[in-house]
Order: structure tokens, then C-alpha cells, then sequence
């Protein structure tokens, strides 16, 4: 419940619960300066449109495991989500914009669905999500077997997009994370889902069905996901169902950098904003260091362990 | 089927989930049921080794995972096979092959225990770490497995797979393991309630890090025969990350902890190596065999439900202790099988 008591509590412990947050924006920031200090290009509006547009749809499908993770489930699905929603959009979408929008519907009431069934026969989410990716897996090699297709105009305009004045990768990540503050953080919704996170026995004696927040999480999930595959596939114009598959674990990395937990009950939408910037910026930063490509997922995972020793650090301090 | 048969040998799920599909390669081929069976058994044990490392590791508690375990089987193939050429000896390989499985899980166990990072991102950074020396041996990698120890694990006597029956062997080895000793009775302990085990005396961080360790082992030597079974690449493991997890939790092991089903752990395995053998046999694509073995896992585990009536919500990875874990032990039987 540390969330909801957050913003009557002062100082301290309002510290404690954006602290980690606040280490991974301290990677963040260090990274763009060393960025900046190799490549001064970066800190131009082209030079960041360049560095974050591969974030965006990252940080869309960090927003819709942090839903997850928010109620205390995990979602080991969703990168293989993501890649069936660019399949989708690659065949389906360019091709019927109305049977397109219709599946991508559907695949978020598979979502709600997945998370009905989840609660009712009291199942894992981690296992039963595992078992829905082979299904999206499937899915996507069955609408298109190899890599291919292409995306609806608007989706390729939009990816193009590129405004005087400021990088245009920031509108959605700035929109997305938004939306999903008003949704978790300061709506009754969001209260449902972090109280079922965090204690689904008081939930129920408020009268409330732990059942319908499940279900919202998992529906809002789905629809971070779609929105985070139709990100992807306005970059990289096509589809392909395993081009997201190192977001699973990816996400739940930037949730985690954000400050979320395994446990639920915490809804961090701008802390996973923020991890999911700095673990995409990683390759970003590598690739301009001139770091040999083997190397690079080596100090990836060397990153995220630095961070998360840092905000343990931290946290003692605080402490 | 009873259900009170099924809630205390929760490991019949998997072998009737094999039972059938088995059947129905029998009803489609008409022939060579024996075939079939023999086949499966040659390649069942690689992912049971890793299943039996990761169940271990599950047990251990809410959010105890390692998903280290596809680029450990990867490096440890290479590792491994670059030893046994370069050294001439089989046995070496092997070791190397386990050593190196022990070193990447020393490095999340280092992590999860010293920094208090969550398992699943620190065996995932550890894993990364594991990736790229394994991007970096397989540049120009020429050396071949060993063809002694290839023979080994081809060989069957009477159609049973040699290899079988010494992962049978290590399968009851840890069965022994979990119900007669110190440790494995620790680690069920400290998988129900971490906070009681530490209370009753138990090591918990040492228990927990044997934990890993030994999955890191295990995961080593999967990567090391099956890279002398099939031959050293660096997507060998890929696969075995979402099965090793799969084969554990149909296997009835909970995936909150504090119960291990290492005989599951078979039957699940049987089930997951029959099935590819049934896609392949139809002539399906990848496509409907991802289609038909997501929507199976799906269906056996939404028929088997999880938990009891007591449980308000289903298990998830939680770290705070839950006193309504223990009402799934109250048979006093944890490891089944």
C-alpha cells in the first residue's frame, strides 16, 4: 500500500518510493552525456529523435507489464504479443483497416480473456501467460511464416513523422506513460488494481470483485500491447512475430529499473518510462561507443546489475 | 479422474497428457508404438536434466526463477566441446561444461543474495553476460564433439535409451534428495515460508545458493550432451528457457515454492517431446506446432486448476510470506513421486 499512502506521507518516505526511480534517470542522464560527449549530433532534435525512436514501443510494452506487475502478476507473453500485433498490422491491417482493427480487438479481449480464465481456475499468470506466447507465437507464423508484409500508410507516416522543434519519439512515450499514470495512478481503476496487488483480501471486503480488476489489468495490458506493436511496426515497416521476443524479459527489467516490484500493489508508469529509456539507450550508446556487437548484451546485463546494486545502495541510505 | 487422486500426485497431469498424445501418433502411424516411445525417451532426458535444476530452483520460493538457464546450455556446449577436443577426454568436456554452468550461476547467486536483486533479473543479466562470450567462442569455432561420448548417448540397449536410464537414476537421486535429507528438507522450508525456515534455524541464504548452483550444474551438462548429441550452436538452448519452465510447473511442482515433483518433471517432458514428434508426423508447420502446444499447456493447466478452495487468489510470485501456503502441505507429502 505504499503507493496509496504515498502522497499524504512527506519527505522521507516519498523519497524511498521514487529512489529508485530516480537511479536508473541518473543512468540515464550519464549515458546521454557520454552520448553527447562522443557524438555532440545527439543532443540535436534529429540526434535524440534518432536515439529514442527505438525506445518507443519498449517503453509502451514496459507500461503494459508495470500494469501487470502492479496486481502481482507477470506477464512472460508479451513479447511474443507484441510481435503478432506487428504480423497483424503487416497483413491484416494494410490490407482491411476494419478486419485489422477487429483482430487487433480481439486479441485484446484474448488478453482479458487470458486474465478471466487466470483468476477463476487460480492458475500462475507467469505459467499460463508462458503458455499463451507459444499461442501468439503460433498465431504470428501462421499469418505470416517469414518476415515481411507491409505497414498501413498512415502507420509508415507516422513513423516518418518528423516535427520542427522537438524529437518526435517523445510524444507517445510522454502520451503513453500519461495515460497510464491518470489509469493507475490517480484513477478508481488503478486503486482497484494496486489494492489487488497488495492485499485482494481487503479488496474483496470493500466490496469490490477482485475479479473485474484482474480483468481491467489484463484488458489494459493487451491494449499497451497492441499499441506498443503498431510502435514497432511503423519503425521497421513490416511484420515479424520474434522481432519483440527480447521484450518479455526486457520489460520486466525496465519495470523493476523503475522501481515496481514483484509483489504488486505499486504502479510506477513513469519509473517504467524511465527504465525502459535506459535499458533502449544501452544498445543506442554501444553501438556509438563502437562496441563490438558480442559484447553488447555482456554490458547490457552488467547495466542493469550496476543500476539495481545502486538503487540497493541508495535504499540503505535512505533507510 | 479422482480429484483427490490428482491433488496428492499432482504429477499424473503430464504422463496422461503424454498417454494421449502418444495414443494418438499410435491411431495416425498404425504402427511402431514401441518406436515412438524409444524415440521420446532419447530426447526427453536433455530436458528433464534442466527441468530438475530449474524445479529446484522454483522450490526455493515466490519469485525464485532462473532464466539463465538457455544461454548456460549454449556457452557450456561450446565450452565443453572445445575441452574435450582440446584435451582428448570425454569426461573433461563434461566438467567443463558443468564448471561453466557453476560460474554463471555464482554471478546471479551473487546478485540475488548479496545485492538483493530479484532472481529473474539477475539470472537474465547473468544470462546476458553468458550470451555474449557465447557469440564471441562461436566466431570460427571449428573443434567436433567428441564421437566416444556421441556413441554413449546413442546407444540402446533393447530400445531403451542408455541415457534415459541414468537421468531416471538422477531424477530418483533427487527425489532422495528432497525427502531424506538436511538439505532438500530445507529447501522445501524455506519455499513455504522463508521467514519460519529463518526463524527455525534454517541457512536460508546458503540453501537458496545451492539452489542455483546446482541449476546452473545441471544446466551445464544439458548444454555439454546435448552439444555432443546434436553439435554446439548458439540458439542450442534457446528453447529450453520457456520448456524448462513449463515441464516444471505441469509437472505439478508450485510455482510459489515449497513443493517439488521431480517425477512430474518426466511426465511433462514426455508430454512436450511426443508432441513435437506428433506435429512432425502430421507434417504441420511451426505455426500450428507453437499453436497446438501453447493451447495444450493452456488447456491442461486451466483443467488442473491450481491452489485450493482456501486460497483467496491464485499463487503468484509474491515475496511476502502467505499462511495459506501451508494449507497445500498439510498431506505432509512434498515431494511427490
Amino acid at each position: 500500500m505504499a503507493e496509496l499512502l504515498a502522497p499524504t506521507l512527506p519527505g522521507r518516505a516519498r523519497m524511498r518510493h521514487s529512489a529508485p526511480a530516480a537511479v536508473s534517470a541518473l543512468a540515464l542522464i550519464a549515458m546521454i552525456g557520454v552520448c553527447s560527449t562522443l557524438q555532440p549530433g545527439v543532443l540535436s532534435v534529429q540526434g535524440l529523435t534518432l536515439v529514442l525512436s527505438a525506445t518507443v514501443p519498449l517503453v509502451i510494452a514496459a507500461q503494459a507489464q508495470m500494469t501487470l506487475m502492479a496486481v502481482g502478476d507477470i506477464d512472460l507473453g508479451i513479447g511474443a504479443f507484441v510481435g503478432l500485433v506487428t504480423v497483424v498490422t503487416a497483413t491484416k491491417l494494410s490490407s482491411s483497416p476494419l478486419v485489422g482493427g477487429l483482430v487487433l480487438l480481439g486479441l485484446v479481449a484474448a488478453y482479458a480473456l487470458l486474465g478471466l480464465l487466470i483468476h477463476l481456475r487460480r492458475v500462475p499468470s507467469l505459467i499460463a501467460t508462458l503458455g499463451a506466447s507459444f499461442v501468439w507465437l503460433g498465431l504470428g507464423l501462421f499469418l505470416l511464416p517469414t518476415p515481411g508484409g507491409s505497414t498501413p500508410e498512415w502507420l509508415a507516416a507516422f513513423g516518418a513523422w518528423q516535427p520542427a522543434g522537438f524529437p518526435a519519439p517523445l510524444l507517445p512515450i510522454l502520451l503513453v506513460t500519461a495515460l497510464v499514470h491518470l489509469l493507475a495512478s490517480r484513477g478508481s481503476a488503478g486503486v482497484r488494481m494496486r489494492a489487488l496487488g497488495s492485499n485482494p483480501v481487503a479488496l474483496g471486503r470493500a466490496g469490490l470483485r477482485p475479479l473485474t480488476s484482474r480483468v481491467i489489468a489484463y484488458a489494459t495490458a493487451g491494449g499497451l500491447g497492441v499499441v506498443s506493436g503498431l510502435a514497432l511496426a511503423s519503425q521497421t515497416g513490416g511484420g515479424d512475430v520474434s522481432s519483440a521476443s527480447s521484450y518479455t524479459l526486457m520489460t520486466v527489467a525496465a519495470v523493476i529499473l523503475g522501481g515496481g516490484s514483484f509483489s504488486g500493489g505499486v504502479a510506477v508508469p513513469w519509473g517504467a518510462a524511465v527504465g525502459g529509456v535506459t535499458l533502449g539507450l544501452v544498445s543506442v550508446v554501444l553501438s556509438l561507443l563502437d562496441v563490438r556487437s558480442d559484447l553488447q548484451s555482456a554490458v547490457q546485463g552488467g547495466i542493469v546489475l550496476a543500476v539495481l546494486a545502486g538503487r540497493v545502495l541508495v535504499g540503505k541510505v535512505l533507510r | 479422474m479422482n480429484l483427490r487422486v490428482t491433488r496428492s500426485r499432482p504429477w499424473i497431469w503430464g504422463f496422461a497428457a503424454a498417454a494421449l498424445i502418444w495414443l494418438v501418433i499410435l491411431a495416425i502411424s498404425g504402427q511402431g508404438g514401441g518406436q515412438t516411445l524409444s524415440l521420446a525417451l532419447s530426447l526427453a532426458p536433455y530436458l528433464v536434466i534442466v527441468g530438475l535444476g530449474q524445479m529446484l530452483v522454483v522450490t526455493a520460493g515466490p519469485g525464485n526463477i532462473d532464466v539463465s538457464v538457455a544461454p548456460v546450455i549454449s556457452l557450456a556446449g561450446f565450452a565443453s566441446v572445445a575441452v574435450s577436443a582440446g584435451t582428448g577426454s570425454a569426461l573433461a568436456g563434461v566438467l567443463a561444461g558443468i564448471g561453466v554452468g557453476l560460474v554463471v550461476a555464482v554471478v546471479s547467486t551473487v546478485a540475488i543474495l548479496g545485492l538483493a536483486i530479484p532472481p529473474i533479473i539477475a539470472t537474465l543479466a547473468a544470462g546476458l553476460v553468458a550470451s555474449s562470450v557465447t557469440l564471441h567462442l562461436a566466431g570460427g569455432f571449428t573443434a567436433v564433439p567428441d564421437p566416444g561420448l556421441r556413441e554413449l548417448l546413442n546407444l540402446r540397449p533393447l530400445g531403451v535409451p542408455a541415457l534415459a536410464v541414468a537421468i531416471a537414476a538422477l531424477t530418483w537421486l533427487t527425489v532422495v534428495l528432497l525427502r531424506r535429507t538436511v538439505y532438500g528438507r530445507s529447501l522445501i522450508a524455506v519455499g513455504q515460508n522463508r521467514r519460519a525456515a529463518e526463524r527455525a534455524g534454517v541457512p536460508v541464504s546458503r540453501v537458496i545458493a545451492t539452489a542455483y548452483l546446482l541449476s546452473g550444474a545441471l544446466a551445464g551438462l544439458t548444454g555439454a550432451l546435448l552439444a555432443t548429441y546434436i553439435a554446439p550452436s548458439a540458439d542450442l538452448g534457446t528453447r529450453y528457457l520457456l520448456d524448462s519452465v513449463a515441464v516444471v510447473v505441469i509437472g505439478g511442482t508450485l510455482i510459489s515454492g515449497g513443493r517439488a515433483v521431480p517425477v512430474g518433471v518426466w511426465g511433462a517432458a514426455l508430454f512436450f517431446i511426443l508432441l513435437d514428434g506428433l506435429v512432425n508426423l502430421v507434417g504441420w508447420s511451426t505455426a500450428a506446432q507453437n499453436l497446438l502446444k501453447g493451447g495444450l499447456v493452456l488447456f491442461v493447466l486451466f483443467l488442473a486448476g491450481g491452489g485450493d478452495r482456501a486460497r483467496s487468489t491464485a499463487p503468484r510470485l509474491r515475496r511476502r510470506p502467505r499462511p495459506a501456503a501451508a494449507t497445500t502441505t498439510t498431506t505432509g507429502d512434498n515431494s511427490d513421486g
